[in-house]
């Protein structure tokens, strides 16, 4: 199990989306790592893809707006965080087309966005929360 | 090597550690540290431009790679392949990344280059500069070393 309770920082949306996300990246993982052949794994392997793709843009969008609405000064910075990735991975899904949906390619992507979620969600978004919390107590 | 340099990425490497994957890290007393390293390793080069220049080489044993991999995805992981090592790559980016942003706050402006890895070298991987400074450290899970080459401009 890949979510842990010490990740939620405490704003219901935000973590249930979290959730979501540690799920179907552990689906992802799961579906890529089993035993079998590459070609009978590749329709989950492009089916969670293609999710990933259309929910990270919405979270990204809940999570900004967010931010916005409690005036959170790092904002911008945590803008640029998700724009970096939603490049990177769009980086790779133009290497995928063209080298087929090589194995190696899809299992080095699974590699970089397990540490990234983790990293992202343990550290870069509960500075969000070290936030809120702080503005509730000077408040 | 100033302690201005080496701190951020002593530091990174420690809140890292903490944050993704639960482990405290402390510095190694003596060489016995190392005797994981040098066998089967996987190195992890990250280039570093800007106010300062060269390069941070972070060494990781296998085991403790698979098992580091094995907190952040809860599965079994068997040999270094591709998922693995770039896991790996992605937390030395990370670490990288929080270090620059550190040095940044000491007035050095730089930036990474992404991670080169190097896996199962069969000499001990180093980099080439004779004034490399090494950091080795250790955790729960095994040992890793830092290599830290950097100059001012």
């Amino acid at each position: 199990m890949m979510w842990k309770e010490k990740y939620k920082i405490g704003v219901e949306k935000i973590d249930q989306q979290h959730e979501e996300l540690f799920r179907r990246v552990e689906d992802f993982v799961v579906s890529l790592r089993k035993e079998g052949e590459w070609g009978d794994k590749l329709p989950k392997v492009k089916e969670t893809l293609e999710f990933m793709k259309g929910y990270v843009v919405t979270h990204f969008a809940d999570e900004e707006a967010y931010q916005e609405e409690q005036g959170y000064p790092g904002l911008e910075a945590h803008r640029q965080v998700h724009e970096d990735f939603k490049n990177e991975v769009g980086e790779f899904a133009v290497r995928f087309e063209e080298q087929g949906y090589a194995e190696d390619l899809v299992q080095q992507f699974a590699g970089k966005l397990l540490a990234w979620l983790i990293n992202h969600v343990a550290a870069t978004d509960q500075k969000i929360a070290d936030y809120v919390k702080s503005k509730g107590v000077s408040n | 090597m100033k302690a201005q340099y080496v701190n951020p990425f002593y530091q990174a490497t420690i809140d890292v550690f903490k944050l993704m994957l639960d482990l405290d890290i402390n510095r190694c007393q003596t060489d016995a540290c190392s005797k994981m390293l040098g066998k089967k390793e996987v190195g992890v080069i990250i280039d570093i431009t800007g106010d300062l220049t060269g390069s941070i080489l972070y060494r990781f044993p296998e085991s403790m790679i698979l098992e580091m991999v094995k907190i952040m995805s809860g599965m079994e992981m068997a040999e270094l392949d591709g998922f693995v090592t770039s896991a790996l790559g992605e937390v030395s980016n990370i670490i990288s990344g929080n270090a620059v942003s550190k040095l940044s706050s000491e007035d050095y402006k730089c930036d990474i280059k992404p991670p080169r890895i190097i896996v199962d070298k069969e000499k001990p991987l180093t980099l080439s500069d004779a004034t490399v400074l090494k950091i080795p450290l250790e955790t729960a899970i095994g040992e890793l070393q830092i290599q830290i080459s950097l100059k001012e401009n």
